[in-house]
C-alpha cells in the first residue's frame, strides 16, 4: 500500500480536491469536519435528551412498580413482564397479531391488484388513484369517531341500510366477530393509500420491453404476472408487507375509540393497553414493559426483512 | 429509474406497447371492479360530505347517503360565528403545530442530509446509524418516558428544580413543540435525495466563492423540491392528524388542543349526548378535518408522486 500510494491508482482518496498541495487538503478536509460536526452537534444534543433518554427511561420504568407520581419508586425485577402472561393480556397480544395479519392480507392483496389495474389504461385513471390515496390522509381518530355513527346500533347508518334492504338490524357492538370486522376494515381503508402508490411505483419501473419479449415467447397473462412482474417488484412487495405488519401491530384510534377494546377485551390490542395501564391504571412500570415487548416484537419482523431483503 | 426512463426514450418508436395491458382480463370487467372499489374507498367520504349539509330531518330520513334538498350551511356557519369558539382555536393551534414541525425538522433534515451526502470526517458514518437505529424503535415506546419528561421538567409548570411538585409542560404548549424535530426518517430521505444530484453544481458554485450555507441555500434547495414536497406533505397530514400524543400530553387544556384531538372530543359529545339530532354537526366537524390535507395533496400530487417513486424504487 504504501508503495502505490504516491501514484494516482489510489482510489483511497474520495475528495473531489485533486492536485492540490498538502496543506490545502488538509485544510479542506477539517473544513468539513468541522462543518459537520457544528450541524451535527446540537442535533446529536437533541437526539440525546428525546431519542436516547427515553428508551433508556422506558426500560428502567419497565422494572419498577412506579405509578407515575410517586418519589417511592421500587424494583420488582421482571414481574412487569411476567404479567404478559397473566390473563388478560395473552388473549390482547394474540388480538394485536390477529389484525396485523389480516390487516396484512386484505391490504397488500387488494392494493396490489388495484395498482395493476391502476397501471393500466382505465377510464378517469387519475381520480381513481387519488380516491384510493385520499383515505390515507385523513384523521384515524376524528373518522374512527365517526365509524361509531355508522355502527350505532340505533339510528346507525349500517342498521338503516339493512333495514331497508329488508334484513333485521344487528347490534354490532356487542359483537366480538363484527367488531373485528369493522376494526380490520376500517385500518385497511385508511392504510391502502401507501402500499397502493408505492405498488404503482414499482410497477412503472417495470420495462414493458420484458411483457414484449415474454409475450413473444409465448407467455400468457398469468405467467407474465407471476413470472415478470412479482419477481421484479419483490422487494416493494417485501417493503409493503414489513410496513404492513409494523402498522398492523400499532393500531391504536379504532380500537381505542370504536370499541374501547371490548367486548371483554375481545378487540384489544397492545397499544390501547399501554395507554390505559399507564393513564388509566396508572401502572407505569407494566406500560413500560409492554412497550419493551412491542419493540422486541417489532425488531424481530425487522431483522427478518433485512435478511429476506439481502438475500434477494 | 433513470435506465427506466432512457430505455424507453430509446425504444419510443412503439409507444403503443407502454400503456397496452399486460394481462388478458376482461376490460369492462377490471373497468367494473375498480368503480366499485373506488367508491367503497370514497363511500365514508361521500357520506360525511352529503350529511353536513343535511338538516336534520333529511339525515333522520336518509339510508344509504343523505341528499340534501337545498345547499344548507349552517351546520358549517354554526363553528365560525360565536365569538371566543373552540373550533377556530384548535384550527389555529393544529397550523402552529403544523408550521413548526415543517419548518424545523425540515431544515434539520436539509442541514444533516447535506452534511451525510457531501462531506467526508470521521465518525460521520457512525452518527449516520445511530440515527437510523431510531427508526427501529416504534413510538410508543418514546411516548410514556417523554410525558414523564415533560411533565417532570425541573423549574416548569410549578415544578421545584428537582422537577418535583407541578405539571411540568403538562397541558402546556411546550409538550406540543418540544418532541419529534429530530426526524430520521427524513434525513436519510433527505440523504438520498442529495446523492441523487451531481456534485458539479456545487464544485463550480464553490469555485465561484460560495459558502456551505450559500450552496445548500441557492444551489441545493431548488434541486430538492421533489423530496421536500414529500416532507411537507408528510408532516402536514401527520401533525394535522396527531391525535396520541396530544391525547397524552394535553387532554386537560382544551385551549390548546389540536383539531384532531378537539374534533374527535367534540364528534364523541354530539354522538353520545344529543343523540341523532346532532349528527349533521358531528360529520361537518369531520368534514372540516378531513379537507386541508386532501387539498394540500391536490396540489402537490405530481410532485409529490414524484418524490415517493424516487424513494421507492431506490429503497
Amino acid at each position: 500500500m504504501s508503495i502505490t500510494a504516491k501514484q494516482p491508482v489510489s482510489i483511497k482518496e474520495e475528495k473531489p480536491e485533486k492536485v492540490v498541495s498538502g496543506w490545502k487538503t488538509w485544510h479542506y478536509r477539517h473544513r468539513q469536519a468541522f462543518e459537520g460536526w457544528i450541524i451535527l452537534v446540537p442535533i446529536l444534543v437533541y437526539f440525546f435528551i428525546f431519542n436516547i433518554v427515553p428508551v433508556l427511561l422506558n426500560f428502567f420504568v419497565s422494572f419498577t412498580n412506579w405509578n407515575g407520581v410517586s418519589t417511592d419508586i421500587k424494583f420488582v425485577g421482571i414481574d412487569n413482564y411476567l404479567q404478559y402472561f397473566k390473563e388478560p393480556y395473552p388473549l390482547i397480544i394474540f388480538n394485536t397479531a390477529l389484525f396485523a395479519f389480516f390487516i396484512l392480507i386484505v391490504q397488500t392483496t387488494v392494493a396490489f391488484f388495484v395498482a395493476l389495474l391502476l397501471n393500466q389504461k382505465v377510464f378517469a385513471r387519475g381520480l381513481h388513484r387519488a380516491l384510493w390515496y385520499i383515505p390515507t390522509l385523513t384523521s384515524a381518530a376524528v373518522v374512527a369517531q365517526i365509524v361509531v355513527i355508522f355502527i350505532a346500533p340505533y339510528g346507525g347508518v349500517f342498521n338503516a341500510i339493512l333495514k331497508s334492504v329488508g334484513i333485521s338490524p344487528i347490534i354490532w357492538t356487542t359483537d366480538p366477530f363484527w367488531m373485528r370486522v369493522v376494526i380490520v376494515l376500517f385500518s385497511v381503508w385508511r392504510g391502502m393509500g401507501g402500499p397502493v402508490v408505492l405498488f404503482l411505483a414499482a410497477l412503472q419501473g417495470v420495462h414493458p420491453e420484458l411483457y414484449e419479449a415474454a409475450k413473444v415467447d409465448g407467455a400468457n397473462g398469468r405467467k407474465l404476472l407471476w413470472y415478470i412482474t412479482v419477481p421484479l417488484i419483490r422487494p416493494m412487495i417485501l417493503f409493503v408487507t414489513v410496513t404492513s405488519i409494523i402498522g398492523g401491530f400499532q393500531i391504536f384510534e379504532a380500537v381505542f375509540l370504536i370499541t374501547k377494546g371490548g367486548p371483554f377485551n375481545q378487540t384489544n390490542v397492545m397499544l390501547v393497553q399501554i395507554y390505559s395501564d399507564a393513564f388509566t391504571n396508572n401502572n407505569f412500570g407494566v406500560a413500560g414493559a409492554g412497550a419493551m415487548i412491542m419493540m422486541l416484537i417489532l425488531l424481530w419482523f425487522s431483522l427478518i426483512s433485512m435478511r429476506l431483503l439481502r438475500q434477494g | 429509474m433513470l435506465g427506466a426512463n432512457k430505455l424507453s426514450a430509446k425504444t419510443g418508436q412503439m409507444p403503443a406497447a407502454k400503456n397496452k395491458p399486460p394481462f388478458k382480463f376482461s376490460r369492462v370487467f377490471l373497468q367494473l371492479f375498480l368503480v366499485i372499489g373506488s367508491f367503497v374507498m370514497a363511500y365514508p367520504l361521500l357520506y360525511m360530505v352529503l350529511a353536513s349539509f343535511s338538516t336534520q330531518k333529511i339525515y333522520a330520513q336518509s339510508t344509504w347517503v343523505p341528499i340534501p334538498d337545498s345547499f344548507y350551511t349552517n351546520n358549517y356557519s354554526r363553528f365560525f360565528s360565536a365569538a371566543g369558539n373552540e373550533v377556530g382555536t384548535w384550527i389555529i393551534n393544529t397550523m402552529i403545530r403544523v408550521g413548526w414541525y415543517i419548518i424545523v425538522p425540515g431544515t434539520v433534515a436539509v442541514l444533516a442530509g447535506y452534511v451525510f451526502a457531501r462531506l467526508h470526517f470521521r465518525g460521520r458514518d457512525t452518527v449516520f446509524i445511530v440515527l437510523l437505529s431510531s427508526m427501529m424503535v416504534p413510538p410508543i415506546v418514546f411516548l410514556i418516558p417523554t410525558y414523564i419528561m415533560m411533565a417532570r421538567t425541573p423549574l416548569a409548570g410549578g415544578n421545584n428544580i428537582t422537577g418535583q411538585g407541578g405539571h411540568g409542560f403538562v397541558n402546556e404548549w411546550p409538550a406540543l413543540l418540544l418532541p419529534g424535530l429530530v426526524n430520521a426518517f427524513y434525513i436519510f430521505f433527505m440523504r438520498q435525495s442529495y446523492q441523487s444530484i451531481p456534485g458539479d453544481f456545487e464544485e463550480a458554485a464553490r469555485v465561484d466563492g460560495a459558502s456551505t450555507a450559500q450552496v445548500i441555500v441557492r444551489i441545493y434547495l431548488p434541486m430538492l423540491k421533489a423530496a421536500l414536497t414529500v416532507l411537507v406533505i408528510f408532516q402536514f397530514v401527520a401533525i394535522w392528524n396527531d391525535y396520541l400524543w396530544p391525547l397524552i400530553a394535553v387532554s386537560g387544556n382544551r385551549g390548546i388542543y389540536p383539531v384532531a384531538l378537539g374534533f374527535q372530543k367534540l364528534i364523541q359529545f354530539y354522538t353520545q349526548t344529543n343523540s341523532a339530532t346532532s349528527y349533521p354537526a358531528a360529520f361537518t366537524l369531520s368534514v372540516l378535518a378531513t379537507i386541508p390535507p386532501i387539498v394540500l395533496f391536490l396540489f402537490l400530487q405530481r410532485y409529490f408522486i414524484q418524490g415517493v417513486q424516487g424513494f421507492g424504487l431506490k429503497g
